[in-house]
């Protein structure tokens, strides 16, 4: 048994287990609106949110797990530290190292084993918090973890606190935005089809529109970010005209038109002639065909879940992966897919194993919830965290889909929104990023005493 | 090894029940379906007042004691809804409608049952024979307090509605239409109850004084129906308007 083994396998099994730790209990919430409205069976809720999650985790990920490996920690600071303190430790760990794989620097083995700790000290935070009952999120963990260990190992210098600065900023208005976009969202929706006269006539009118922001920004995330990190390898062999951003929009454009066309006429179809009913009927109708959009809604909601805190949670596991195939820290190297993949695969066995079982009860408790909420809710949460995500900015979906739904509860759209929820994310948030980073400063300190 | 350990932690975690979905958390249940069905158990309680009415004008004493039984029954029952609905209601709520015009809401329509039951007891108490020149107004006042009330009751069964389109467009403009008349129809029950005072003393000679105090007991119980209905309808207003 070599180090090399030891240094991936750790953090593989640590990542696995985040993954798997995400797919159990979090999963649930991307396709909560779907389930709540009862617009879906939970089994097919789950079948749904297996694919989409693990699509989102191998196709989008990339973008985050860049943030968390170089973003807070900024690669240059490690780099210069390195130079400055000529360790003399730098002999014996490069001799330790198998033939075929390049020898690892100490900053190389400082950075690797600081990502395991940062690994295990998020996985321990969540545990503890979890316990308690705490709505604590993944990426906060990981985020103050690797943070912790970079202060120690680096020095303040070594913290990008700029970066540092955006990331927390976005924890905050990543919920303020979400409730925003859902609240203006749900008065559209008030406003034109569930307020009017005739809702039968006026969704054939204007839900369509609605249909053409979804097909968009769902067309958009995936070309724009998931696709782009596929295209990178194959650059030389398509046209750029291809990859730029124009072609994105028009393409995403055309996706919504699509999605235009086709609710119209299934609108058509299923709501032509039933003007003359009941507001009451015709209202329960019309959030009947409202259902196969917050399906689609959800799943969205499920991508982006993946593309983020799947790849947060692996973030610092790339990181490993790439130290030890290169023996130093690198600037500009992709993902392995493996990574992102074991992510994927992490979080669908855990919605296999328990995840259902929270979306059982997830089906049963939200009873309040129809697919009008559920539709403005999702989309809102969806184009605040891939436009987050797109940023580099690691936000939390499940605080992102909370504050969604205040925005529509807001809007006067809910009935019963119990604010304690909010107010423990409050204080998930304020003290999980000291604690994971004491955390993981402390384990980092126990494992260069113990391997080092 | 820790991924086996962390699995045992994650499974207690969800069978504890404290954490698992955040998303669960956020909703508490809605308090507008409870609400309408306090309304349809006043309703059943304000259906009974023409058999009431009928069965004193008939001097019909058993059937008084067991309709009695039922309103009193009824009335138990939005009570128990009430208690549930405020129950449900911690002030973490937030909810998409004023708290206190949603108290306030349920406090008035269940004054409707509350009249009902009044009026029910008065019939009860005293074997009052309702002169039979009497008869027809004291039908007519029970006739327009019936139409008060089921107008509310319309309006007040219209909520899940109003929940859905958050209070806002054209079935809020419907109910707020449907109740903006309770004001004067609770107006003409007020008359009609004067004309029939005035005609009570127009008797009077005829008449016993306890009687009378009865026939002043029942009238005064059936405008508290009417009255409490008209409240309900101005809270509902509140809710729909203010938010």
């Amino acid at each position: 048994m070599d180090g090399t083994w030891l240094l991936l396998s750790v953090p593989a099994v640590l990542g696995f287990y985040m993954a798997w730790n995400i797919g159990a209990n979090d999963v649930a919430n991307s396709m909560g609106c779907a389930v709540g409205s009862k617009s879906i069976t939970i089994r097919n809720a789950v079948i749904a949110a297996a694919i989409c999650e693990f699509l989102g985790a191998v196709f989008v990920g990339a973008h985050v797990t860049d943030t968390i490996r170089k973003g807070i920690v900024r690669p240059e600071a490690v780099g210069i530290a390195v130079k400055e303190a000529g360790d003399p430790t730098e002999q014996n760990a490069a001799e330790a190292q198998p033939a075929g794989r390049p020898p690892l620097t100490p900053s190389a083995v400082k950075l690797a084993i600081g990502m395991t700790c940062s690994l295990l000290a998020a996985a321990i935070w969540l545990h503890v918090a979890s316990y308690f009952g705490m709505p604590v999120s993944t990426t906060h963990a990981i985020i103050g973890a690797v943070t912790g260990f970079g202060l120690l190992a680096f020095g303040v210098d070594a913290i990008n606190w700029a970066k540092m600065g955006e990331i927390v900023a976005s924890w905050f208005l990543s919920p303020i935005l979400g409730g925003v976009i859902a609240f203006v969202l749900f008065k559209l929706m008030v406003g034109t089809i569930l307020g009017s006269q005739t809702p039968a006539r006026a969704a054939i009118q204007f839900a369509p529109f609605l249909s053409f922001v979804v097909g968009f920004v769902m067309t958009l995330s995936i070309l724009w970010k998931g696709l782009q990190h596929l295209l990178q390898e194959h650059r030389e062999s398509l046209p750029d005209w291809l990859t730029g951003d124009a072609a994105c929009l028009a393409i995403s454009a055309g996706a919504g038109l699509l999605a235009f066309i086709g609710s119209r006429a299934y609108l058509r179809r299923h709501l032509t002639g039933h003007s003359a009913s009941s507001t009451a009927d015709q209202l329960e109708l019309v959030e009947r065909r409202f259902a196969p959009l917050v399906v689609i809604t959800s799943c969205c909601v499920a991508f982006s879940h993946g593309a983020n805190d799947v790849a947060n949670s692996v973030g610092p596991l790339a990181a490993v992966v790439d130290i030890v195939n290169t023996g130093e820290v690198q600037s500009q190297v992709p993902v392995p897919m493996w990574v992102l993949s074991l992510g994927g695969i992490g979080i669908v066995i855990g919605l296999a194993t328990y995840g259902y079982r929270v979306m059982a009860t997830v089906g049963e408790k939200i009873t309040a919830l129809t697919p009008s909420r559920g539709i403005a809710a999702d989309t809102a949460a969806t184009i605040v965290v891939l436009a987050c995500s797109r940023m580099g900015l690691p936000v939390s979906t499940t605080h992102t889909l909370v504050g969604s739904i205040l925005g529509v509860g807001l809007a006067r759209g809910l009935a019963g929104i119990d604010l304690t929820v909010t107010r423990n994310i409050f204080g998930g948030w304020l003290i999980t990023v000291p604690i994971a980073a004491i955390l993981s400063a402390v384990l980092y300190l126990i494992a260069m005493a113990l391997f080092v | 090894m820790w991924a086996a350990t962390g699995g045992l932690v994650a499974i207690r975690r969800f069978e504890s029940g404290t954490d698992m979905s955040l998303i669960q958390q956020v909703f508490g249940s809605s308090p507008f379906h409870p609400l309408v069905e306090h309304a349809s158990k006043v309703d059943e309680c304000v259906q009974l007042l023409n058999p009431l009415i009928e069965a004193a004008v008939t001097d019909d004493h058993d059937e008084l004691l067991r309709l009695h039984d039922q309103v009193s029954k009824l009335e138990y029952e939005a009570d128990q809804i009430k208690h549930r609905i405020r129950e449900q209601l911690p002030r973490r709520f937030f909810l998409p409608v004023s708290r206190e015009d949603l108290d306030r809401f349920l406090h008035c329509q269940d004054n409707i049952a509350d009249g009902v039951e009044d009026f029910a007891v008065i019939l009860l108490i005293r074997k009052t024979h309702v002169h039979e020149k009497l008869v027809p107004g004291f039908r007519e006042i029970v006739d327009q307090v019936l139409q008060v009330a089921s107008t509310m009751y319309q309006a007040s069964t219209a909520l899940i509605e109003l929940a859905e389109t958050s209070f806002e467009g054209a079935e809020s403009t419907r109910i707020l239409e449907l109740i903006s008349n309770l004001g004067e129809e609770e107006w003409k029950s007020d008359r009609l109850q004067r004309k029939l005072s005035q005609k009570v003393y127009d008797m009077e000679s005829e008449l016993d004084p306890v009687t009378i105090s009865f026939y002043e007991k029942m009238q005064r119980a059936l405008g508290q129906i009417a009255d409490a209905a008209e409240n309900t309808g101005d809270m509902l207003r509140a809710m729909i308007v203010k938010g």
